[in-house]
């Protein structure tokens, strides 16, 4: 798709051979700034502690994999990663199906309320998770579920919504008043109307907002740590912390801490870059 | 409205009432458990004296400079290289400089102080650049420097996917545009200036609003890196709040802080609406 039309090599100027020269250098230099970080985290943590402070370059001289089980079972990594996947998958499944149906009931039905609800979801981009730290952590207290699953998944929620919404419009905006009003004459309801039309035609940005919304929720790091104190709701970036922040004792656990907390969402990369991609890039869109 | 109602009803008592009270607790003296007395306008007042909320004033504004003028050119300059397949293998570089968006900003905290620690990667390497075996990284215990490795950090942490946007939508663009540009005889920098930039002012004004946005509440990177140390010449604004909230249980204060914190950025993208405005007038 992308414009690779360009003239062939004995044409070219000298302005252009030097774009292309420099264009080598800046993106081979680049990407390995980018990417040699990583791969020298993961080199290290295939290596003893007692061999990583006698030379911080060297590479693994045998397959030694006790930094991984030692960090696992020390650092309770497991529990962690299954308290990140239910926390992730399920205040993912929530606000992805929210989003939808407001975004639905926010551009095509027809209340007068609608613009202004969409404008306080827009200053929500701008509010700062910290900004309600304390009152939320008081309400959560009040009402008996701070400590709990279900006040750690609805912050996630709330926090999704504002951006999952902006989406979610942008796209509904351009199904056709047409269909609507089709099903609407047919007799369906709105909640039908919305479960057998728009949803099935909002596949394509329902994928964006899935792995988008996964993947903030993986990262999120605040509402865990502020407003948990049982360190078996933590979840993997709040474990990793309290873990491996302050390990100077063995670098060797340290890093394959941060490998294996790392390689869930490598493996996600691997097989979802180019949605993640294009939720980064819609976002950024002007309609 | 059963298709609005179960959203609003969270938004409304997560986000929407916790940020009326903190308005409210922020003309409070409050420490969460004894009676709250009024205090009118003095923590705020208070809060632009204190000289940790200027360097974490100070701090949060080289991090919207690194972000504008670092993270958008960089990222826009490579985007368009890749764009237009300067180099073999552009989706490889592409997905490679990507990466660093799915790791968690802790673990990239965590990483970076290893690099930069006494026994680190960085360190040995100006050790033996400077054949100097003692070197050790000094820079944080510096006043002035010490934000500039967190910078450099954010640099690497975020330019990708300013890249990443930039590509997507240079891809837009009808490529028969650029075709007869070449035809015409353009050369690449005028490619570059006069068909893809003009095109791309809406997404890089967007970006921006983002970036300012984004960088104002950085907190995470920061926090697990330095968590506003040493003697809190990395702080940021959202960290100053948070300790002043969390660790001297001073909450009308740090609302008064998180009151700034949003009103700076509403400012901040109020001042980039006006910029933008005149640039597409400009443009048109």
């Amino acid at each position: 798709m992308s414009s690779h039309y360009r003239i062939p090599k004995q044409f070219r100027s000298i302005e252009d051979r030097l774009w292309n020269g420099g264009a080598l250098v800046v993106i081979v230099f680049y990407t390995s700034v980018t990417i040699l970080p990583l791969i020298w985290m993961l080199l290290t943590a295939f290596r003893p502690h007692t061999e990583i402070v006698r030379n911080v370059f060297g590479l693994p001289t045998s397959f030694y994999f006790d930094n991984f089980t030692t960090a696992w079972r020390l650092g309770r990594l497991g529990i962690y990663i299954l308290n990140s996947i239910f926390y992730s998958v399920v205040a993912t499944v929530i606000t992805v199906y929210l989003s939808l149906a407001s975004g639905f009931a926010l551009t095509k039905l027809p209340y007068r309320i609608n613009a202004a609800i969409y404008t306080m979801y827009v200053m929500g981009l701008l509010i700062t998770v910290h900004a309600v730290l304390v009152p939320l952590f008081l309400l959560e207290s009040r009402v008996n579920i701070d400590n709990t699953r279900i006040g750690i998944i609805l912050p996630y929620v709330a926090f999704g919504l504002p951006f999952a919404i902006y989406l979610a419009s942008s796209y509904i905006r351009h199904i056709p008043d047409s269909l609507i009003e089709a099903a609407l004459i047919d007799g369906s309801s709105y909640v039908s109307l919305f479960h057998r039309i728009i949803l099935p035609m909002s596949r394509p940005v329902m994928v964006t907002l899935l792995i988008f919304t996964f993947l903030s929720n993986w990262n999120e790091f605040v509402f865990v740590f502020v407003l948990t104190s049982d360190t078996a709701l933590r979840s993997l970036p709040v474990g990793v912390n309290a873990f491996a922040g302050n390990l100077a004792r063995d670098f060797g656990l340290k890093f394959a801490a941060l490998v294996i907390s790392t390689i869930p969402m490598l493996v996600f990369y691997f097989f979802f870059h180019r949605q993640i991609s294009r939720g980064f890039a819609a976002g950024a869109l002007k309609e | 409205m059963v298709l609005v109602l179960p959203a609003l009803a969270i938004y409304l008592s997560i986000v929407v009432f916790p940020v009326i009270f903190s308005l409210a607790t922020s003309f409070l003296k409050w420490d969460g458990l004894t009676t709250p007395s009024f205090t009118g306008l003095q923590h705020y007042r208070e809060i632009f004296a204190d000289p940790v909320f200027r360097l974490g004033l100070r701090n949060n504004i080289l991090i919207v400079i690194v972000s504008l003028f670092g993270q958008i050119p960089i990222g826009f300059l490579v985007a368009y290289m890749l764009y237009r397949r300067m180099v073999r293998g552009s989706s490889f570089y592409q997905a490679m400089i990507f990466l660093p968006v799915v790791i968690s900003p802790i673990v990239v905290a965590i990483l970076w102080n290893q690099i930069f620690s006494p026994s680190g990667v960085f360190t040995e390497f100006i050790r033996l650049l400077t054949k100097n075996p003692r070197f050790v990284f000094r820079i944080f215990e510096n006043r002035t420097f010490a934000i500039v490795p967190v910078l450099f950090v954010i640099l690497w942490f975020y330019t990708g996917i300013y890249m990443v946007i930039f590509v997507a939508n240079m891809q837009k663009i009808t490529p028969s545009v650029i075709e007869s540009a070449i035809i015409d005889g353009a050369r690449e920098s005028q490619i570059l200036l006069r068909v893809v930039l003009p095109s791309m002012i809406n997404v890089i004004f967007t970006t921006a609003l983002f970036a300012v946005a984004g960088s104002l509440k950085s907190f995470d990177l920061i926090f697990a890196m330095t968590g506003g140390g040493p003697s809190h010449y990395t702080e940021v604004i959202a960290i100053f709040m948070y300790i002043n909230t969390f660790k001297y249980y001073n909450y009308g204060y740090g609302s008064a802080v998180s009151v700034i914190i949003i009103s700076i950025s509403l400012l901040l993208i109020l001042v980039l609406r006006i910029v933008s405005r005149f640039f597409e007038k400009r443009y048109e």
